[in-house]
């Protein structure tokens, strides 16, 4: 875990002292030094490639240019996804750098410094697995950072939370997670998906606290990645709970515009096929950019599935069904909360496992001898 | 919120001074006690605070006896008190015994963990198979250059080994944390937790690997040191290794056991064996260990009945070579 290693907590030190040391105006230039610095330590040569996006992304205000630099951050983000090594957090890097270059197209950002956008997209606490941050948001929080004890204190609370999540749970976890090797049974496999189902969150949920937990020390508010998603009443619920930073990227930059188009052809008299489609395509994407495999878009093909069914049974659920008072009762919302997290934790089977082994992990799952 | 902080600050400081001691005691406890050592669940975590306790206390009041193999040795499918070493404990007097292997491990590991502990052990059994070492050894244990190449393994990152050594001499927990977690939990302490998961596993009836129960001993296993001077053959790399570590033993006067595993299907050369025992012994011997088919559980691993047949050849071969 490269929170943990020293070379990353002498950085960040550095990193913090030099950026209350500083007057407020190089406070960006701070973070874009040291997370420069930190990235590439990490990633090696590939930190070039990064600057050299970063600054065609720079120069986005023209179309050309935009399309020059978001084809190239998308052709090499399905590069690495294809060959399944991708370099240090690129996937999220990828996704905040077309955000900008999106919503810089859109008039949406009208003032981008380089030095900014460089310390945006080093920021190393975010660097490694999220959040996905947003450019405006993230220059007026380094811009308002404060440096106070109450930060300190309550950002080294969520350092801690978050490695105790990784160490005494989802490590402990993946240990059962990691018999499937030898998967005996019905329900040894129901217990190692159960297990899989729940080191996932802790995994995931403990880097997005130290994360958030760093940039707390700095004075930076980074956005909430969950919010309790196993508590989720219904699959769309999930997914506004669930790695949120990713599904408002992929809602604003995948999901409404592909609507949108769909919107204006023949289809906008069925809107009910209109979002089939739109979920399918988001969440093919979704699955892609975990990793260009079978199993990966399979997952993600799964997910669209589920909100479209969600989707389409409630457009079609009849007000007599709807108004009765069991049916926003709290029988019908503990039902909807097992019923969710019984269909997502079915559909990490392809997320843990490739595709082969992952159709025989679901047959024992269901019965079937193995 | 600063009072806060420094109140942590200052129990951390003050926690940290009492560290040494009690470290002390949980590893007497752990590496000097009575009960059966062994890796628990098999992993290589424990691996590094146990060269780095031997290493740091060479002297010691009993026999100390290390067996370093791969599951064969650890006992795959057996409770630690049915596998090898720990069946050898009870034929030999008061000498301390230690299950040091750990599964899949070759003998490169067994090589190199043999050298940095041997000073500081009796007699060291080592189970011949394969080469390799484990690339994660040297993160755990002290690997020279040389060995690293040898045994094409990587280099620690040196920056973050600096800083972590910087570290260490001012944060007593930060440096002892593996040899604490391993003398408290015999592991670490997330394998410690799975573990005790794993006890409510079998609460819910869940298949483990260890078998309900396992087939009579049906025939014996034998054991045989051939010794023949003769003309030895091309050593291969896996000789190779092993004569750099008999003549370590040779050197240090110590003894180091070679264990080989004999299946039905796999008959060994005596002659080449006999040429490398006639060259080292009694520094170093080459024992090889019949056993059949019958007395396995899926082949390859020992039967309680069985392990304990081998553990009593080895002792009784240990005492004739003493003579």
């Amino acid at each position: 875990m490269i929170f943990t290693e020293l070379r990353f907590v002498a950085l960040f030190l550095g990193c913090w002292i030099s950026f209350f040391a500083v007057p407020r105006r190089f406070r960006a230039a701070v973070l874009a030094s040291w997370g420069a610095a930190f990235y590439a330590i990490y990633a090696g040569w590939f930190f070039l490639a990064v600057v050299a996006l970063v600054i065609v992304a720079f120069f986005s205000g023209s179309r050309w240019v935009a399309w020059i630099a978001g084809l190239a951050t998308v052709a090499l983000l399905v590069y690495f996804k294809a060959s399944l090594l991708v370099p240090l957090g690129f996937s999220y890097l990828a996704f905040e750098l077309l955000h900008v270059i999106i919503e810089r197209r859109r008039g949406r950002i009208a003032e981008l410094a380089l030095v900014d956008l460089f310390a945006f997209i080093f920021f190393a606490p975010a660097r490694i697995a999220g959040p996905i941050k947003r450019y405006p948001a993230f220059v007026a929080a380094v811009r308002d950072a404060e440096p106070s004890s109450a930060n300190v204190y309550a950002g080294l609370l969520r350092i801690l939370l978050g490695l105790a999540k990784k160490f005494f749970l989802a490590d402990v976890l993946a240990l059962t997670v990691a018999e499937r090797a030898y998967v005996s049974s019905t329900k040894h496999a129901w217990i190692i998906i159960l297990a899989f189902s729940l080191q996932i969150f802790f995994d995931f949920s403990a880097y997005s606290d130290i994360a958030i937990g760093l940039a707390r020390t700095l004075g930076i508010a980074l956005p909430e990645n969950f919010r309790a998603p196993y508590f989720a009443r219904n699959i769309r619920e999930f997914w506004d709970r669930w790695h949120i930073t990713l599904s408002h990227w992929v809602r604003d930059y995948v999901f409404t515009p592909v609507g949108r188009t769909l919107f204006r052809t023949s289809l906008r008299k069925t809107p009910a096929v209109i979002a089939v489609i739109s979920y399918v395509v988001t969440f093919t994407i979704v699955g892609a950019w975990h990793g260009l495999t079978p199993a990966f878009l399979l997952w993600g093909v799964y997910h669209g599935a589920l909100l479209s069914l969600y989707h389409v049974v409630r457009l079609k659920t009849p007000a007599s069904i709807a108004d009765r008072p069991w049916y926003g009762g709290r029988a019908a919302r503990a039902f909807g909360v097992a019923f969710t997290f019984l269909c997502v934790t079915i559909g990490w089977v392809p997320f843990m496992l490739p595709l082969p082994k992952a159709a025989k992990f679901l047959a024992l799952m269901f019965g079937a001898a193995r | 919120m600063k009072r806060r902080l420094l109140f942590l600050l200052l129990w951390l400081v003050l926690f940290d001074r009492a560290v040494p001691r009690l470290l002390d005691a949980a590893e007497r406890r752990h590496y000097e006690g009575t009960t059966v050592f062994r890796f628990e669940n098999s992993d290589l975590f424990g691996l590094g605070p146990f060269v780095d306790y031997l290493r740091e206390h060479p002297r010691h009041e009993r026999r100390r006896v290390v067996f370093f193999g791969n599951s064969m040795l650890f006992g795959y499918f057996l409770a630690p008190e049915q596998a090898i070493p720990a069946q050898y404990q009870r034929f030999a007097g008061d000498a301390r015994v230690y299950n040091a292997a750990i599964n899949g491990q070759e003998l490169g590991t067994g090589y190199l963990v043999g050298k940095d502990i041997l000073d500081d052990v009796d007699v060291l059994y080592v189970q011949v198979i394969g080469e390799t070492a484990n690339p994660l050894l040297p993160s755990l244990i002290p690997v020279s250059d040389a060995d690293l190449l040898r045994f094409d393994l990587e280099r620690p990152e040196r920056a973050e080994r600096r800083l972590q050594s910087w570290l260490g001499r001012v944060w007593q927990m930060y440096r002892v944390n593996y040899r604490m977690q391993a003398a408290l939990f015999g592991t670490s302490a997330r394998i410690y937790v799975y573990m005790h998961k794993r006890d409510l596993a079998r609460l819910f009836h869940v298949r483990t690997l260890q078998p309900e129960s396992f087939p009579p001993a049906n025939g014996g296993i034998s054991l045989r040191a051939p010794r023949r001077p003769g003309v030895a053959p091309v050593p291969t790399e896996r000789r190779r290794i092993m004569g750099d570590l008999a003549r370590l033993a040779r050197a240090r006067g110590k003894r180091v056991v070679f264990i080989e595993f004999e299946w039905d299907n796999s008959p060994h050369d005596d002659a080449e064996v006999g040429a490398f025992n006639a060259a080292f012994a009694p520094s170093a011997e080459i024992v090889i260990v019949r056993l059949p088919k019958s007395l396995t559980i899926d082949g390859e691993h020992p039967i309680p009945a069985a392990a304990a047949q081998i553990a009593e050849a080895l002792a009784r071969h240990e005492r004739e070579a003493a003579r």
